[in-house]
C-alpha cells in the first residue's frame, strides 16, 4: 500500500469512528425505549428534529452555543418524551385491539405530526447554525513537520464525538450503579416480575420514553454544528435507530453502542471503496444480514462471552 | 320603500359594473408545486414569484381582460402525485394549458400525461436532458436543459483555467446524474482526464470518505452537482481537509444560492458556479423583479424564482396570441413564442436532437468576499475573477 492509500484508509475510518460514535447515541435513546416498552419508537428521529429546532432556536435568538443547548433539549425531550408517554402511549396500551403492535403505529402518528407542525411553524426551511468552528481541524502536518501522510480532525467533529461518549458513560453509570436505573432494567428484562418485587413499572415506562426522548436531544444537539436542519430531517434517523436497535440486538445498550460503531465504520468504508451511493445499500445489507446470521444482534454474542447485558 | 329598493337596484348594476372590469369569467389556473417535503424551499420560493407576477398582471386587466386566479397544488416532490395532480388539472378542470412544478422527476410526469392527452405543458424548472428529447409535440421547456447549464462554466474552464484532470461528486437524482454525465462528455471533448466520479445520496452527513478518495487523486478542478445543503457541507469538509484543487466549482442548483454562502462561510470563498439568472443580470424587468421580492421576502431569489416569475408571462403571452382557449391553438401560439423575459430570451426551437428547447447563454459567478459575483461572461462580469485562489493553508 502507498501513502496515499494509507492515508485514505486511516481517514476513512477515522470518519467512521467519529460518524459511528453519534449513531449509537441516537441508537442507544431507541434501544432503551425498545426494551422496556418492547415497542419500536417510529417517532425517534422526528423527536430528534425538534431537539435541533430548539438547538437552532436558542443559538438564533440568543447565540446560546449549541453545545450548550444540550443542557436545555435534553430535559424539555424528557418531559415530552413523559408526557408522550403518559398521555398517548399508556392509554392506547391499556386497549385491547385488532393490531398488537397499535402502540408502534401511534409512534408514527406522532413523528407526523411533528414533523408536519414544524412545517407549519418554521416553513420548510433548511437551517443551520453557523458557528464560527463548523470547517475547524487539527492536522497531522501542524504537529509532525515531516509526516509522511496529512491526517485531519474535526473539531465539532470530535467535540461531539466526545460529549457522546460522556453522555454514554452517565448513562451507564445511571444504569448499572443507581436503584431507579436498576429498576429499568429490572422492567426490561421481566415486566412481571419486576412489578412482583414492587418496581412501579408504569413510572418506570414512563422515565425510559423520556429517558430514550432525552438522549435522543442531546443527539440532535451534537448534530446541529456538523449537520443541518429541515422538518422531514426526522425519518432518516429513525431508520438508522432502526437499524443499530435491530444490529445491537433489540434492548441491549452495550450492543447499541458496538452496532453504532459497526454501522458508521461500515458506511464509511462501502462510501470509499464501493462508492457512496453504495452507503443506503450497505446499511440495508447489515440490517438483513444482522436479522438472518445474529437475530439476537451484538448482544447475543456479548452474552455468550459472558460480557454481562 | 321604493327608495330602498332603487338604492339597492343601484347599488346592485355598480357591482355588476365592477365585475365587469374583468370581461368575463376569472381564469384560474392551477400550478403542481412542492410546497412540503425536502424540495418545499424551491416550491415556496417559486409560489411567491408567480403571484408577484399574478399581481403585476391582474393590475395591467389580467389576460385578455380575464383576471388570474392562481392555485398551488402541493406535488409533495414526488412524480406520481404530480401525475395525479396533472390528471386531475387536464380531465377534470378542463385546463387549457399545465405549466409548473419542480424537480426533473415531477416534470418528466406531467410531461408524459400532458402529450398522452394533447395539452400543452411548460417546464419552468426541470433540468434532466431527456424532458424534451422524446419527440414530443406538447411539451415546451423554457429552462436550459441539463447539458447546457455548464456552457458558461465551461467556456471559462477552456479560456482561464485549462484543467487536464477533474474530479466529480453528485447527488444521485435524475438532476445530478444527468448533470454529471454531461460534464464526463464535456471534459472528454476539451480533453479533461475524469479522475473521479462518485455519486451520493442526498442528505448525507459525511462525504469525507469519497473526499479523501478525491484528495489522493488529486485533481485540477472538482465539480459538484448538489442541492444547497449538501454543497455547503461538500466545500465545509473540503476545507477540513484541505483539499487544494486549482479551481471548485458548482453545477448550478445549491451553490448559486445565497444559502450556500451563509451556511459554508468561509469555505465558499472563491467557489465558482454555473447559474441561469443572477439579480444583476441585464434583462428587462429582472432586476426589477428581483428587488420586489426582496422587499416583499427579505432575500434576493434564486433563478428558479426569476423562471417562475417569467413562466407565468409566457403563458400569458401564448394564450393572447393563440386564436382561441383550445389547447391546440396554445400550442401552436407556444410553438411560435419570441419574447425576451425577465428570465432572458425565450424561443422554443427544435435542434441538437432536442424539440420546444430554449436556448440561452449561462452565467458563471464566484464568491467573493462572501458575495455571488458574476464573472463570466466577461461581458455580463459584475466583478474581475480571482484565478489562481488560494491554498487553504494560506487562507487567514
Amino acid at each position: 500500500m502507498s501513502a496515499a492509500q494509507v492515508e485514505v484508509l486511516l481517514q476513512t475510518l477515522i470518519a467512521g469512528l467519529l460518524l459511528g460514535g453519534l449513531y449509537a447515541l441516537i441508537g442507544i435513546g431507541m434501544t432503551i425505549i425498545m426494551g422496556v416498552m418492547k415497542i419500536i419508537n417510529l417517532a425517534h428521529g422526528e423527536l430528534m428534529m425538534v431537539a435541533m429546532y430548539i438547538a437552532y432556536w436558542l443559538f438564533a435568538l440568543f447565540h446560546i452555543d449549541p453545545y450548550l443547548s444540550v443542557f436545555v433539549a435534553a430535559p424539555v425531550l424528557f418531559l415530552l418524551g413523559v408526557g408522550l408517554q403518559k398521555f398517548l402511549i399508556t392509554p392506547v396500551l391499556k386497549v385491547d385491539s385488532i393490531l398488537p403492535e397499535n402502540q408502534v403505529i401511534l409512534t408514527v402518528g406522532i413523528g407526523m405530526v411533528l414533523a408536519n407542525m414544524a412545517t407549519l411553524f418554521f416553513k420548510s426551511d433548511y437551517r443551520s447554525v453557523p458557528v464560527d468552528y463548523a470547517s475547524k481541524a487539527f492536522y497531522l502536518t501542524d504537529y509532525w513537520k515531516d509526516a509522511p501522510i496529512e491526517l485531519s480532525l474535526s473539531f465539532p467533529w470530535s467535540v461531539s464525538f466526545l460529549i457522546a461518549l460522556i453522555i454514554t458513560a452517565l448513562l451507564w453509570f445511571f444504569l448499572t450503579k443507581t436503584d431507579t436505573g436498576k429498576s429499568v432494567r429490572a422492567t426490561a428484562q421481566d415486566l412481571h416480575a419486576a412489578l412482583l418485587m414492587g418496581v412501579n413499572v408504569n413510572r418506570m415506562r414512563m422515565l425510559s420514553f423520556g429517558l430514550g426522548a432525552g438522549l435522543v436531544g442531546a443527539a440532535g444537539c451534537l448534530f446541529i454544528p456538523i449537520y443541518y436542519l429541515y422538518p422531514a430531517l426526522g425519518g432518516q434517523f429513525t431508520l438508522i435507530a432502526f437499524v443499530i436497535t435491530i444490529l445491537g440486538g433489540l434492548g441491549s445498550t452495550v450492543g447499541a453502542i458496538i452496532g453504532g460503531l459497526i454501522l458508521g465504520i461500515f458506511e464509511s468504508m462501502t462510501a470509499t471503496y464501493m462508492g457512496m451511493g453504495w452507503a443506503p445499500v450497505g446499511r440495508f445489507v447489515i440490517f438483513v444480514a444482522a436479522l438472518i446470521f445474529l437475530p439476537g444482534g451484538v448482544a447475543s454474542l456479548l452474552r455468550k462471552k459472558r460480557l454481562g447485558r | 320603500m321604493k327608495r330602498f329598493s332603487l338604492v339597492m337596484a343601484l347599488a346592485f348594476l355598480l357591482s355588476l359594473a365592477v365585475a365587469g372590469a374583468y370581461a368575463a369569467e376569472p381564469l384560474t389556473l392551477i400550478i403542481p408545486l412542492p410546497l412540503t417535503g425536502s424540495q418545499a424551499k424551491f416550491g415556496e420560493m417559486e409560489k411567491r414569484s408567480y403571484e408577484i407576477a399574478k399581481d403585476e398582471i391582474n393590475a395591467k386587466g389580467g389576460i385578455k381582460g380575464r383576471k388570474v386566479i392562481l392555485e398551488f397544488e402541493d406535488s409533495q416532490g414526488k412524480p406520481e402525485i404530480s401525475r395525479a395532480i396533472a390528471e386531475k388539472v387536464i380531465d377534470v378542470k378542463k385546463q387549457p394549458v399545465i405549466f409548473g412544478d419542480y424537480s426533473s422527476s415531477s416534470s418528466k410526469a406531467i410531461a408524459a400525461v400532458a402529450e398522452e392527452r394533447k395539452v400543452p405543458y411548460l417546464v419552468v424548472t426541470g433540468a434532466a436532458d431527456d424532458i424534451t428529447q422524446q419527440k414530443y409535440k406538447y411539451v415546451f421547456r423554457m429552462n436550459p436543459s441539463n447539458a447546457y447549464y455548464a456552457s458558461g462554466l465551461m467556456s471559462f474552464l477552456k479560456e482561464v483555467v485549462k484543467p487536464k484532470s477533474i474530479a466529480i461528486v453528485y447527488e444521485s437524482s435524475d438532476f445530478g446524474t444527468s448533470g454529471a454525465e454531461d460534464m464526463v462528455k464535456q471534459a472528454g471533448r476539451s480533453g479533461m482526464k475524469v479522475l473521479v466520479k462518485e455519486k451520493y445520496e442526498k442528505g448525507a452527513v459525511d462525504f469525507k470518505p469519497i473526499l479523501s478518495k478525491v484528495k489522493a487523486a488529486n485533481p485540477d478542478v472538482i465539480y459538484m452537482v448538489s442541492y444547497v445543503m449538501d454543497a455547503a457541507l461538500l466545500m465545509r469538509q473540503i476545507k477540513e481537509l484541505r483539499i487544494d484543487a486549482k479551481l471548485f466549482a458548482g453545477g448550478a442548483a445549491g451553490f448559486a444560492l445565497p444559502e450556500f454562502v451563509d451556511n459554508a462561510k468561509d469555505a465558499s470563498e472563491y467557489v465558482v458556479t454555473a447559474t441561469l439568472w443572477s439579480p444583476q443580470v441585464k434583462y428587462p424587468g429582472a432586476k426589477e423583479f428581483a428587488e420586489k421580492y426582496k422587499k416583499l421576502y427579505g432575500d434576493y431569489p434564486s433563478y428558479h424564482g426569476a423562471e417562475a416569475y417569467s413562466a407565468l408571462y409566457i403563458i400569458k403571452n401564448a394564450i393572447e396570441r393563440a386564436k382561441s382557449m383550445k389547447p391546440e391553438d396554445i400550442r401552436a401560439a407556444m410553438k411560435a413564442t419570441n419574447m425576451t423575459t425577465a428570465f432572458g430570451p425565450v424561443k422554443f426551437e427544435d435542434k441538437e436532437g432536442y424539440q420546444n428547447q430554449n436556448f440561452m447563454d449561462t452565467l458563471v459567478l464566484q464568491v467573493i468576499k462572501g458575495n455571488h459575483e458574476t464573472i463570466w461572461p466577461l461581458k455580463y462580469a459584475s466583478q474581475k475573477y480571482v484565478y489562481p485562489i488560494p491554498k487553504w493553508r494560506e487562507r487567514r
